[in-house]
C-alpha cells in the first residue's frame, strides 16, 4: 500500500477508496428506479432467484418422481435431456429462450421471464438427479409396504415416500437456491437491470469506482447467499445427512 | 450446403472461439487444481491462522457470482493498479525464447485467468477436502504406526487416496470450468459464446450461431464426462466407496 502524504493525485491504493458512491447510490443498488420506475437492483435479483427457485423446485420434483418411475425408452429419453439442460451453460441456455421463448409463444417475452425460464429448466435439472437420489435412498420395504396397505404408487409416493425422502433432500434444494442467486446475475447479458447490470451501469457512469462498486455488490450476493448457506447446513445437521454428501 | 449452414468465415470464428474456450478452461482447471489442493490443506490445516482465513477465503469465492467476480478483476483491479502497470498490462509484449515467440495476452485473459481460476478452486478445494473426509482415520494410525512423520503422512498417504476418492466431482468441476468460462465473454473475452453473439449479429443465423456453440459446449462436456468414465472403469477403485 502506498503512503498516505501523498495528495489525492490519483487512486493507486486500498486507502484512496471511496465509498461515498454507493450510499450515493444505494437506493438504485437495492430497488432500481423503483417506485418510479421498474423494480431492479437486488430487489430485482431476489424476485428473479424466488420465481425460479420455486419452478425448479416444482420442475426437480416432478422430473425426479418420473425418473424413479419411468423404466425404459422413457427413462433413456428423460436422462438425456436432463444431461443436455446439465451440460449447456446457463448463458447459452438463456441466449435460446431470449430468442426461441417469443418464437414459441408469438408474444413478446419480457428479459425477467426469460431468464426464469432458463434457470429454472438448470435448477430442475439438477434437482430432478437429487430428488431421485433421495427417493432412491428410501429401503424398497417402503414401497412394498404401501402396495401391502393398498395405496396406489400415486398415493404411496405422496403419503409415504415424499414425506421421508424430502427432509434428505432439503440441502440439495437449498445448495443448488444458492446457485441459482448467483446464476441470475447472468441475466446481465441480456439486459434486465437486476443487481449485477445495475453496478456496471452505475460503474459506467461514475467511471472511477469500480473497485467500491463492484466489491459492495459482492458483499450483497455474499450476504444472500451465505445466510442460505449457513441454513442449509443447520438443516443438514438437524436431519443428520451431512456425513451422508447428498 | 455448408454455406447454407454458415459461411466459412463465421465457422472460423466460431472455431477460433472454441479454441480459445478449451484453451482457458483447461489452463483455468490446472491451475485451479493446484491452487485448491492448496487451500483444501489450509482449511484442515490445525493452526486456527491457516484454517480460517481459508475459511474466509473459500466462503468468498463460492458465494458470489463469478460474473460478479469477473467484473472486480477487470474493472475493480485495474482502477487500483498503479498507472503504469496497467499501461504495461494493456500494451503487448512478446518475448523471444529459444523455441517459440511468448506474447503477454491482453488485461481480458488476464483477468479471465485469474477470475475463472479463483472461483474454480474454491470449488475444487472442498471436493478435495470431501475427498481428505474420505480416507479412513486408521490410514493414518496405520502410517504413523510406521513411523512417518506428518508431511509424510500426507504426502504418501493421504493425498493419494483422497484424490481417487475426490476425482469424479473434481471432473464435475472442469465441467462446470468449461461452462463457467463462458461467463467471460462479459469482460471481452473472445471465446465460444463472445464469437456465437457475434456471428449472430452479422449473419442473422441464430439458429446456425448458437446451434453449433452448444453443439460444442456438450461435446466438451460430454467428453470429458466420457474419459472420466473411461477411467474409472479401468480403475474401479476410484471414486468414493459406497
Amino acid at each position: 500500500m502506498g503512503s498516505t502524504s501523498q495528495p489525492d493525485t490519483g487512486r493507486g491504493a486500498l486507502n484512496t477508496m471511496d465509498f461515498s458512491v454507493i450510499a450515493n447510490n444505494l437506493s438504485y443498488f437495492l430497488l432500481g428506479a423503483w417506485p418510479a420506475g421498474p423494480l431492479g437492483g437486488a430487489a430485482l435479483t431476489l424476485v428473479l432467484s424466488l420465481c425460479s427457485a420455486l419452478a425448479s423446485g416444482v420442475l426437480g420434483l416432478v422430473l425426479g418422481v418420473a425418473l424413479s418411475m419411468a423404466r425404459g425408452r422413457t427413462r433413456r429419453t428423460l436422462l438425456l435431456v436432463l444431461g443436455f439442460f446439465r451440460a449447456i451453460p446457463a448463458l447459452m441456455l438463456i441466449f435460446w429462450t431470449y430468442f426461441l421463448l417469443p418464437i414459441a409463444f408469438g408474444l413478446n417475452v419480457p428479459g425477467v421471464g426469460t431468464v426464469i425460464v432458463a434457470l429454472s429448466l438448470i435448477g430442475g435439472s439438477y434437482l430432478a438427479h437429487s430428488v431421485y437420489a433421495g427417493i432412491s435412498s428410501l429401503p424398497p420395504g417402503q414401497w412394498q409396504a404401501s402396495a401391502a396397505l393398498g395405496l396406489r404408487p400415486l398415493q404411496a409416493l405422496r403419503h409415504v415416500i415424499l414425506p421421508q425422502a424430502l427432509p434428505i433432500m432439503l440441502p440439495s434444494f437449498l445448495n443448488q437456491w444458492i446457485a441459482l442467486i448467483k446464476d441470475s446475475s447472468l441475466a446481465y447479458v441480456i439486459g434486465v437491470g437486476e443487481l449485477s447490470f445495475v453496478a456496471t451501469q452505475v460503474s459506467n457512469r461514475e467511471m472511477v469506482f469500480p473497485t467500491e462498486i463492484f466489491l459492495f455488490v459482492a458483499l450483497l450476493y455474499f450476504v444472500i447467499c451465505s445466510s442460505l448457506e449457513l441454513g442449509a447446513g443447520a438443516i443438514a445437521r438437524r436431519y443428520g445427512t451431512a456425513g451422508k454428501g447428498t | 450446403m455448408l454455406d447454407d449452414l454458415l459461411a466459412p468465415k463465421y465457422i472460423g470464428w466460431l472455431i477460433d472461439g472454441f479454441l480459445v474456450t478449451l484453451a482457458l478452461s483447461a489452463l483455468a482447471s490446472a491451475a485451479a487444481t493446484v491452487l485448491g489442493l492448496m487451500l483444501c490443506l489450509a482449511r484442515l490445516a490445525p493452526t486456527r491462522w491457516l484454517a480460517w482465513p481459508a475459511l474466509a477465503w473459500l466462503s468468498v469465492f463460492r458465494n458470489t457470482p463469478l460474473l460478479v467476480q469477473l467484473f472486480f478483476w477487470y474493472f475493480g483491479l485495474a482502477a487500483l493498479m498503479p498507472q503504469g502497470l496497467l499501461e504495461w498490462l494493456n500494451t503487448p509484449h512478446y518475448w523471444h525464447l529459444v523455441f517459440f515467440d511468448v506474447s503477454w495476452p491482453p488485461f481480458e485473459y488476464v483477468a479471465g485467468f485469474v477470475g475463472l481460476t479463483l472461483f474454480t478452486s474454491a470449488f475444487i478445494a472442498e471436493e478435495f477436502r470431501a475427498g481428505v473426509r474420505g480416507v479412513p482415520t486408521t490410514q493414518t494410525a496405520a502410517a504413523r504406526a510406521l513411523g512417518l512423520r506428518p508431511l509424510q503422512i500426507w504426502r504418501h498417504v493421504v493425498i493419494p487416496q483422497a484424490f481417487r476418492i475426490a476425482l469424479p466431482p473434481l471432473l464435475g468441476q472442469y465441467m462446470n470450468a468449461v461452462k463457467n468460462s463462458s461467463l467471460t465473454m462479459a469482460i471481452g473475452l473472445a471465446e465460444l459464446s463472445y464469437a456465437s453473439r457475434q456471428v449472430e449479429t452479422e449473419t442473422f443465423k441464430t439458429f446456425q450461431a448458437f446451434g453449433i456453440a452448444t453443439l460444442l459446449y456438450i461435446g466438451t462436456v460430454a467428453l470429458i464426462e466420457l474419459a472420466g468414465q473411461w477411467v474409472q472403469r479401468r480403475n474401479p477403485t476410484l471414486g468414493a466407496a459406497r
